[in-house]
């Protein structure tokens, strides 16, 4: 099997776990705060099962950052595409977007801002941890 | 640090007289536990006696645990922990699969995905996982 395959499922299946967890502290903050909050087996094994692949998706996903002879723009478009239809394919099955175009576009938007956002954040302090371990592996 | 070398041909082992443990302490313990057991690499048919501070990484591919020595690539008998355990001053743990002579660090690179990734000096170059961040960290110095 190739090994990056075989990363994205390993990552995939050690974090998967924990996409059930937040799917039910999700569940117990919205039945704590909102009064006429109801929810069928139906709609509970959809999102789990829904929040199980995000979180495998997500996870998995980051291997595509570490395939070594793919460029920059093939890395992160892969991630990008493969995360965002996750994430949108998941939100619109379990109703908790509208399937309408104008919904989708804002979503897409929202999305790729956060994505950005996120992504910038992470490789900011990344690179911030990398000058440090530089300057002292100089010292050594 | 004044030292002094006392060569006494009468004596069957060696000494070291300190007045605390210390990181040298700890590293002529690894030396000498180095000397006394032997480091295979296996090549095809072929054995070959590898040199622990010619090493550059263990790590773990297929299931198998390889040594990196000149460019080249051996196989070893041992798991990869058992080497973590045998080098704990030369060796670095950087991710469940590979650990590092710190010597052989050529540098940190921040990779677009957001992981750390480490470059030795020949050429190999593999991931700091977030687990193992802190203690490669202490390693380098921080």
């Amino acid at each position: 099997m190739n090994k990056y395959l075989k990363e994205f499922l390993h990552r995939g299946l050690m974090f998967g776990g924990f996409g059930p967890i937040i799917a039910g502290i999700v569940f117990a903050i919205l039945g704590a705060t909102l009064e006429d909050f109801h929810i069928d087996g139906w709609q509970i094994l959809l999102a789990i099962v829904s929040i199980y692949i995000l979180a495998f998706v997500q996870a998995g996903a980051s291997v595509f950052n570490q395939v070594e002879h793919w460029g920059v723009a093939r890395s992160l478009l892969c991630h990008f595409v493969t995360v965002y239809l996750a994430y949108s394919l998941c939100y619109v099955a379990n109703s908790w977007i509208p399937f309408e175009p104008m919904v989708l576009v804002i979503f897409t938007a929202i999305f790729v801002v956060a994505y950005f956002v996120i992504w910038i954040t992470v490789y900011l302090a990344v690179r911030a941890t990398e000058k440090k371990l530089n300057k002292n592996l100089r010292r050594l | 640090m004044k030292y002094k070398i006392v060569v006494d041909e009468s004596l069957d082992e060696l000494i070291i007289y300190t007045p605390r443990k210390n990181e040298l302490t700890d590293r002529i313990e690894e030396l000498i536990s180095n000397e006394e057991s032997e480091l295979l690499g296996y090549a095809g048919s072929s054995a070959v006696k590898l040199e622990p501070k010619d090493v550059s990484c263990f790590y773990v591919e297929d299931g198998r645990v390889f040594a990196r020595c000149d460019g080249n690539k051996y196989a070893v008998k041992e798991r990869l922990y058992h080497f973590e355990q045998r080098f704990p001053l030369s060796f670095v743990k950087i991710n469940q699969s590979c650990i590092v002579n710190v010597d052989s660090i050529k540098r940190f690179e921040a990779s677009i995905g957001g992981a750390l990734m480490v470059t030795l000096a020949d050429g190999y170059r593999d991931y700091v996982s977030r687990r193992q961040l802190k203690s490669v960290k202490k390693r380098i110095g921080f």
